[in-house]
């Protein structure tokens, strides 16, 4: 098998090198060890030597040449004949010779701010081919200050366009040709297609469009104002959650002069201001109500197992599990006594609290009563029934409380954890 | 329970190690007869022989070097640094050798030794001994650090790092060795990534380590007399850090200061404060504050050093602003 | 001659071509692009690392160096999982996290190469500490280069290794250059002198003589294993590359003329394997044999790293900490 000869790495920080000499010609013979060809880099210029013996064949890098590292740029063979024709050379860098540029006004990326060096291509406003004036708008650049439309500056056929959408070009780079006469074959090319550090090819009667007479577009636009009273509301992250969570509008406390930042003890404040807008008081009036059917077994059993792992008040672990991840206060009212629980991430730590509760549980899981339908009230309200052998649990809230997808999420959740509480635990 | 000093904690605990583990030893500047400086170690030279409690020459990279030679072959050391500040001449050691090998070397290698060392400024003891570099150390992947508040925390963090199989750097301040905790008689260890709530509250989190959990304790005393609640807790270990604690915590109180005697900027309260602002953001009612050393090297004159460290009235009155939602540092 | 001397001398052979191949192999692998990273070549040095570890078991340590391929191999590595640590592939000694200069096969008792120059002097020190503190009989070699010998360290723990006995072998390989600089322009004095002034036993070798390494090391091995230790070498070798697989431009440093001396008269592999055939220990076809079955294994070696597939992303965070 033949052994490719590449182009060395030579240097840390080097990609390419230069073949200043051949050492040996194609077709002679070579020892491993033999000096082969002479590189040069930026740092120093050295002799390459053979690492296989053989016959020198198949060159396809010349002296003088710059070659990628990496790149074969010969082979040694067992014999001087296997000349291979096979081994082609790696991908052009030009263009091909077969799509010719067609002659005419070379139109460039034209510079539009002070400190520019390149604009984005963000569109062709003309079809490859089509006639234009000299005010047609031909393309749209876009820079880090502004987008705007050139126009073409030139009469013409747009014969050529040499970058697509979404290309940055540098400025005073040629970006389409315009020609006298209908092209019988337009081109359209790539920026990347153009060979590096080839200047644009020197051609009569360049047009560069003035930037001036430009449609040019602003800015982007800013962002809409947070409220529409502009200015932004300073705010808490909890305050903002929890005012998106009830329904509750921040603004309402700018509009009544409340001083800002505006913390969780503010929402207080805005729930105690009169209800000004006729379409809040509907909503706030509306109601939900949602039933869930469970099991009873399961409640049971967790609750003697809360009592063996030391939770000896079954009301907290009862709220514990219920509260976990929906509330941070909960109370469980009973025969008219009712008592809040602190929720805390484990069970063992849930204890009763003064605060307000921000859900309640009602059990009338020893009571007569077969159903109710009570309305919302100040916080959502869940309500144990027995229901034959099993319970039915009810969610009560205002639609300001708790969203409609909201509600059935919580109703969910709470009734799976009290059929299969053992199952969250884990 | 019997109460006993943050030193002699720290004896009994490599004592205990040393009789369990005969591959455990102890290295350092002065640990035998002289059982340092603090006399900390006094007395395992007698039990234990000049084998295991080895007197070395002045030269911390070299004698850490060697540690983490021992630990690499099967010896578990326990390194005594006489001051926090000569961390920095272990830094290849510590940083490049110790704490990389496990990786390097696609986990065959391990290093389980302890490098104990102090904290603290308020000594008087000027720019060279009284920094609290812990945040350095925590910031280099492979190296765990522990911070112990008390006699209960050293003995039994202590035990944890000897067993450890990675190199545990533990920072004692130096001015907690003669305070006195209650230490149980029985054995105990604490894992390592374990918070300790040292006292719930529902207003506000206090966060603080080693030296700083004293003035959160303090402080939170004083804001219990103006009806502000604040929960007190000690990380124990800031690498590991148990973050679903502190952020359990925060998400009850809604406000959190944390404090650190290391420097405030890039520090371990910034870490620790980013943390929560990363993952409890929306359960934020104020800012998280830090409540570091100030940016200058310790100076000596005691004018000068006492106002450079947090103290439990600077915490009181960032707590009370935070929970009367006065805006801090608003421009 | 008896027939374990014939096993050993031949062994000797095969484990210096064995680095010189594994060498040749990745200075193509880096030529070529094919490797990431850069590395540093042990070619010249072989007598050194063969001599040495040669004289040791696997019960006795080592510590190497950014150098260290050459040591890695005489300690007793496999080219597969060499090459593929130099790929940065998952089979590779150090799973790929490594790479050339964390290379080590840690089971033969390879404590692991070192990046930083000297750092690794307190590792070699510590684990004679804890061979002396337990009893052991294992004997730890540090290897460094003439540069390490600038590095403060070394002297604090030739210190503790005198004042405590230690079993620690230094091993310096004196090639010459620290890095792009004569080393006679960074080191005052003699350099085994330094290691006398705390009373550590000196000697000074030809690197490129590997049954003098070998004969030297063995002695020192045994006195080291009785507590006798410890023991400072200097063993006089030559780099052939540069500094590093980049550094292709040294005549600032260095002649060609010079380079040329070193490989043509001096060279470890040429000198022995004329002295085998000279004392009918191998004939030139058997050296041919053992020459072309290394070069055989290196190339199915490579080729078996190349095809190899790298780590998988999530061992990225794995081994920060240990169990």
């Amino acid at each position: 098998m033949p052994h490719d000869v590449t182009m060395p790495q030579l240097g840390m920080a080097q990609d390419a090198g230069r073949i200043v000499a051949w050492l040996k010609a194609a077709g002679d013979p070579v020892a491993k060890g033999d000096p082969l060809f002479e590189v040069e880099t930026d740092k120093a210029t050295m002799e390459v030597e053979a690492q296989a013996a053989g016959f020198l064949t198949g060159i396809v890098a010349s002296e003088g040449d710059d070659v990628p590292v990496g790149q074969v740029i010969a082979q040694i063979s067992e014999s001087a004949e296997a000349d291979s024709p096979a081994l082609a050379p790696s991908a052009p860098t030009t263009p091909h010779e077969s799509d010719a540029l067609p002659d005419g006004k070379q139109i460039t990326m034209p510079q539009l701010g002070m400190a520019q060096d390149s604009g984005q291509m963000v569109g062709w406003l003309v079809e490859l081919g089509t006639k234009v004036g000299p005010d047609d708008l031909l393309f749209e650049v876009e820079t880090d200050k502004a987008t705007m439309e050139v126009p073409a500056g030139a009469s013409g056929y747009l014969a050529a366009t040499l970058a697509q959408a979404g290309e940055d070009v540098a400025v005073g780079a040629p970006v389409a040709i315009l020609t006298a006469d209908a092209p019988d074959s337009p081109v359209a090319r790539s920026a990347a297609d153009a060979a590096p550090g080839t200047p644009p090819a020197p051609m009569a009667d360049v047009a560069e469009p003035e930037a001036a007479p430009a449609t040019a577009a602003a800015a982007p636009p800013a962002k809409a104002p947070v409220t529409a009273e502009g200015g932004r509301i300073l705010a808490s992250p909890k305050a903002r959650r929890l005012a998106l969570e009830q329904g509750l509008d921040l603004s309402r406390l700018v509009k009544s002069s409340h001083p800002q930042p505006y913390h969780v003890a503010d929402l207080e404040v805005l729930r105690s201001l009169p209800d000004d807008t006729a379409p809040r008081t509907a909503t706030a009036q509306a109601s939900r109500r949602l039933t869930a059917r469970i099991k009873r077994a399961g409640l049971e059993a967790f609750l003697d197992w809360a009592q063996s792992q030391g939770v000896e008040n079954r009301d907290a672990a009862l709220a514990g599990l219920l509260g976990m991840g929906h509330a941070e206060t909960l109370a469980i009212e009973r025969m008219g006594r009712a008592e809040c629980f602190a929720i805390a991430r484990r069970l063992s730590q849930v204890a009763p609290s003064e605060r307000a509760p921000e859900l309640i549980l009602r059990d009338l899981r020893g009571s007569f009563v077969q159903d109710v339908e009570l309305g919302a009230e100040d916080v959502p309200v869940l309500t144990l029934l027995p229901k034959g052998k099993g319970l039915t649990l009810v969610l009560e809230c205002a639609a300001d409380h708790i969203s409609a997808p909201g509600a059935l999420d919580l109703l969910n959740t709470v009734a799976g954890r009290l059929e299969q509480p053992l199952r969250h635990l884990q | 329970m019997r109460e006993i000093t943050l030193s002699q904690a720290v004896n009994e605990a490599i004592a205990e190690e040393m009789r369990r583990d005969p591959t455990v030893f102890l290295m350092g500047e002065d640990v035998a007869e002289a059982g340092t400086p603090f006399k900390v170690l006094s007395g395992l030279v007698e039990e234990f022989g000049t084998e295991r409690v080895l007197d070395t020459p002045i030269s911390e990279p070299g004698f850490v070097g060697m540690a983490v030679g021992a630990a690499m072959t099967g010896a578990r050391p326990i390194v005594d640094l006489m001051f926090g500040d000569f961390i920095y001449l272990v830094m290849d050691q510590l940083c490049n050798q110790a704490a990389k090998q496990h990786y390097m070397s696609g986990g065959k290698l391990t290093v389980p030794m302890v490098l104990r060392t102090n904290m603290g400024a308020t000594r008087r003891s000027a720019a060279q001994h009284s920094q609290s570099l812990q945040a350095i150390v925590a910031h280099i992947p492979g190296l765990k650090v522990a911070m112990p508040s008390s006699a209960y925390e050293a003995k039994g963090l202590m035990k944890t790092a000897i067993r450890d199989n990675n190199p545990v750097v533990i920072f004692e301040d130096k001015l907690m060795y003669q305070d006195k905790a209650p230490v149980p008689e029985e054995e105990y260890l604490i894992p390592f990534g374990e918070a300790h709530v040292k006292r719930e509250g529902s207003d506000i989190t206090l966060i603080g380590t080693s030296s700083m959990v004293q003035v959160a304790e303090k402080a939170a005393e004083m804001l219990a007399a103006e009806g502000i609640s604040a929960e007190v807790i000690d990380p124990r270990t800031i690498v590991p850090l148990d973050e679903a604690t502190l952020l359990a915590s925060v998400k009850k109180t809604s406000r959190a200061i944390v404090i650190d005697e290391g420097h405030q900027s890039y520090g371990a309260t910034a870490e620790i404060a980013s943390r929560l602002n990363e993952k409890a953001f929306y359960h934020l009612d104020a800012p998280v504050l830090r409540m570091g050393a100030m940016d200058v090297p310790v100076p000596f004159s005691p004018a000068l050093e006492d106002i450079t460290v947090p103290t439990a009235e600077q915490v009181v009155e960032n707590a009370r602003k935070l929970c009367a939602g006065e805006m801090i540092h608003a421009a | 001659m008896t027939k374990t001397n014939t096993e050993d001398y031949l062994r000797m052979y095969t484990q210096m071509v064995r680095i010189r191949t594994f060498e040749d192999n990745a200075n193509q692998l880096y030529l070529s692009a094919k490797m990431p990273g850069l590395t540093h070549m042990y070619s010249g040095e072989e007598a050194v690392a063969v001599g040495i570890c040669e004289a040791l078991t696997d019960d006795d340590r080592i510590t190497s160096t950014h150098r260290g391929h050459g040591h890695c191999v005489a300690k007793g590595a496999e080219f597969k999982e060499m090459f593929c640590e130099l790929l940065g592939k998952a089979e590779g000694y150090c799973r790929g996290k490594g790479g050339s200069m964390h290379i080590a096969d840690q089971s033969h008792g390879n404590l692991g190469a070192n990046a930083i120059v000297g750092g690794s002097m307190g590792i070699a020190t510590g684990s004679a500490l804890r061979a002396k503190l337990q009893g052991s009989d294992d004997v730890t070699v540090c290897f460094f280069g003439d540069g390490a010998t600038a590095q403060g360290l070394m002297y604090e723990v030739m210190n503790m290794a005198a004042l405590w006995r230690l079993p620690v072998i230094y091993a310096c390989e004196n090639n010459g250059y620290s890095e792009y600089t004569k080393t006679e322009e960074i080191a005052a004095g003699s350099i085994t002198a330094r290691a006398e002034a705390f009373g550590i036993e000196s000697h000074q070798v030809d690197g490129q003589d590997v049954l003098a390494v070998n004969e030297l090391t063995q002695k020192l091995v045994e006195r080291a294993r009785k507590g006798e230790g410890p023991f400072f070498l200097e063993l006089m070798t030559y780099r052939y590359h540069g500094h590093h697989v980049g550094d292709i431009n040294r005549e600032y440093y260095r002649s060609k003329d010079e380079e040329k001396d070193w490989k043509e008269n001096r060279d470890p592999i040429i000198r022995f394997r004329a002295w085998l055939v000279e004392q009918g220990i191998a004939t030139e076809d058997e050296i041919e044999a053992i020459n072309a079955a290394i070069e055989k294994d290196a190339t199915e070696a490579v080729a078996y790293a190349e095809a190899a597939p790298y780590p998988d992303v999530s061992e990225v965070d794995m081994h920060v900490f240990a169990a």
